[in-house]
């Protein structure tokens, strides 16, 4: 792909945004109905990014000088762009800790399950069980299992990337060609030796699509354990939105949560890029 | 036919037959099926600790299973109208079915366009990648009030992700054809739908069924989780009936026969694959 095309494609995809976000606006013109008496099904911009922006300050739950609106201070825009701050970063917290966590001991078991090729079919089928669960309806379970706190939630964020991570460790290592392998063995290397230079680094650009998708698991799971009774985050506004069927506010919060995976993927998937500039340019993608 | 291909065949046959048996021979593997033993003992050893309430044990689970299948008559005073397991899984099964096919066929004909018309693809390709990447527990309440608790907010969905999936994967899969193969056939003359019929649907086949796969796999879990948040009846109402009770055995039983039908139909779905792609290395 040359350099203009890919311009020319930037272009178009700006234009492909501005034309939905017109059909949206036309689509509240068009179709009026309201869920409840001054609640539209669909909000035009200019609700969205005024009435709806204000209402989101009913979520702020005070301090720093700016008094919540539960205490009988008005709306503003101030508690608005801190309710928002302050419940995305509770949500991303959670994402971030559930991450490190699962992906860290997903890494840890995986690589101690490849060993050998003994302990490897000694997991294959338990692994590929557990892969099939829907995890988004085992929100429940962890519920029951570890109460609806930071704990419980950051568990489940951490059990559904750490089993993706540990399934796609053990597939990484099972198809490193066995000539690395074979050729450091003769070389006299040991086995953590062999861990630690070949394996680990081998693995790396097979893992890069394996945190591309824990990474989608991840806001996945983190909203599905903040349905469940969180008292913050961005899930929680969007289940209080829903009982009360404000469309207009969980439209604003799905932009949000758009908005975040989208700079999240690229973000990731830059550093890795930068990261794997040593691999073989197929490897690469 | 000519007498080479008819002196090949029964040389494939034996050798399909062969990587049969083998495949067979990699279910049926002692330690593989050890594992399982160790899975389920450990699961055991773990409920011996733990009070039932929280860990139900793995026999509670599948006489559960065994019993609730047929007839589940306390699922009834929750409102599911479909007071069994089996009634439940299959208006489930039904509805995976036919998202999976109307999402593919958006998917793989987009997915397909978009690999030859450059401009089709940078319209599409935005929208469907910023789609993808949409949570559905974001996009399930708007379909819910839009469309109402029902069927068609559940299959609308599950065809969303399978269509995004099967577009990536056709896309890819016509994009990354080797073009000495339709350069090849355009100077032999090929029309352009003979090169649609023998060399882009051949060429594409496999890696698009390998996508199929991907997405009925995923399929399972969002249509029950689609109807965890508003049906009237299926996997995903049957689980969420069940939590508000605080039945853990019974959510492991619904989770294990959901995990199960869909092992099942994986394994369905990898024979058809093997079958109708049988020209293809991969697809083996």
């Amino acid at each position: 792909m040359t350099a203009l095309t890919r311009h020319r494609d930037r272009w178009i995809s700006l234009g492909v945004f501005l034309v939905l976000a017109l059909i949206w606006q036309v689509l509240s013109v068009v179709y009026t109905a309201e869920a409840q008496p001054g609640e539209p099904m669909v909000a035009g911009w200019q609700v969205l990014f005024t009435h709806t922006l204000l209402s989101l300050s009913d979520y702020w739950p005070g301090g720093w000088g700016v008094p919540a609106v539960s205490e009988g201070a008005p709306r503003s825009y101030l508690a608005a762009v801190l309710s928002i701050v302050v419940h995305s970063a509770d949500t991303i917290g959670r994402l971030a800790a559930g991450m490190a966590l699962g992906g860290f001991a997903g890494l840890l078991l995986g690589l101690a399950m490849s060993w050998s090729r003994w302990t490897r079919r000694l997991v294959d089928l338990p692994i590929q069980f557990l892969r099939t669960l829907p995890l988004l309806a085992m929100v429940p379970l962890f519920q029951l299992w570890f109460g609806t706190d930071y704990m419980g939630e950051v568990m489940f964020v951490a059990y559904g990337i750490g089993v993706i991570v540990f399934a796609g460790t053990v597939n990484a290592v099972r198809n490193i060609p066995p000539i690395y392998l074979d050729n450091a063995r003769a070389l006299g290397a040991s086995q953590t030796m062999l861990y630690r230079s070949v394996i680990l680094p081998a693995i790396f650009p097979a893992m890069r699509s394996v945190i591309l998708l824990s990474l989608g698991a991840g806001w996945g799971a983190v909203l599905g354990a903040e349905y469940l009774g969180a008292q913050s985050g961005l899930g929680y506004i969007i289940v209080y939105a829903q009982q009360f069927a404000f469309l207009d506010r969980m439209f604003l919060v799905a932009l949000l949560f758009i908005l975040y995976t989208s700079v999240s993927y690229w973000g990731i998937s830059r550093l890795s890029a930068r990261m794997l500039a040593w691999a073989p340019p197929a490897q690469r993608q | 036919m000519t007498p080479v291909a008819d002196s090949l065949r029964p040389r494939l046959r034996s050798h399909r037959l062969r990587a049969g048996l083998r495949s067979a021979w990699i279910a049926l593997d002692p330690l593989r099926l050890f594992g399982v033993v160790l899975f389920v003992g450990v699961w055991q050893l773990c409920t011996l600790m733990l009070p039932p309430i929280i860990l139900p044990t793995p026999w509670g689970v599948v006489s559960r299973l065994s019993a609730d299948f047929w007839s589940a008559p306390a699922l009834s005073y929750y409102g599911v109208s479909e007071a069994n397991l089996y009634g439940n899984l299959l208006y489930t099964a039904e509805n995976v079915v036919i998202a999976v096919a109307i999402g593919a066929a958006i998917g793989i004909l987009s997915g397909l366009l978009s690999a030859r018309f450059a401009l089709f693809r940078a319209v599409v390709d935005p929208v469907m990648m910023t789609a993808g990447t949409v949570p559905i527990l974001i996009a399930a309440p708007f379909l819910l009030i839009w469309f109402g608790v029902g069927r068609a907010s559940a299959v609308c969905l599950v065809i969303f992700y399978v269509a995004v999936i099967l577009y990536v994967f056709a896309g890819r899969a016509a994009r990354n054809l080797d073009p000495i193969y339709e350069q090849s056939a355009r100077t032999l003359g090929a029309t352009s739908r003979r090169m649609v019929r023998d060399i882009l649907i051949p060429a594409t086949v496999p890696e698009i069924l390998g996508g199929l796969r991907i997405a009925l796999a995923g399929a399972w879990g969002l249509e029950a989780i689609s109807e965890l948040l508003g049906a009237q009846s299926g996997m995903g109402k049957v689980l969420e009936v069940l939590a508000g009770a605080t039945d853990p055995q019974g959510i492991m039983a619904t989770l294990l026969v959901l995990g199960l039908t869909a092992i099942v139909a994986d394994g369905l779905m990898a024979l058809a694959v093997a079958r109708i792609a049988q020209w293809s290395a991969p697809g083996r």
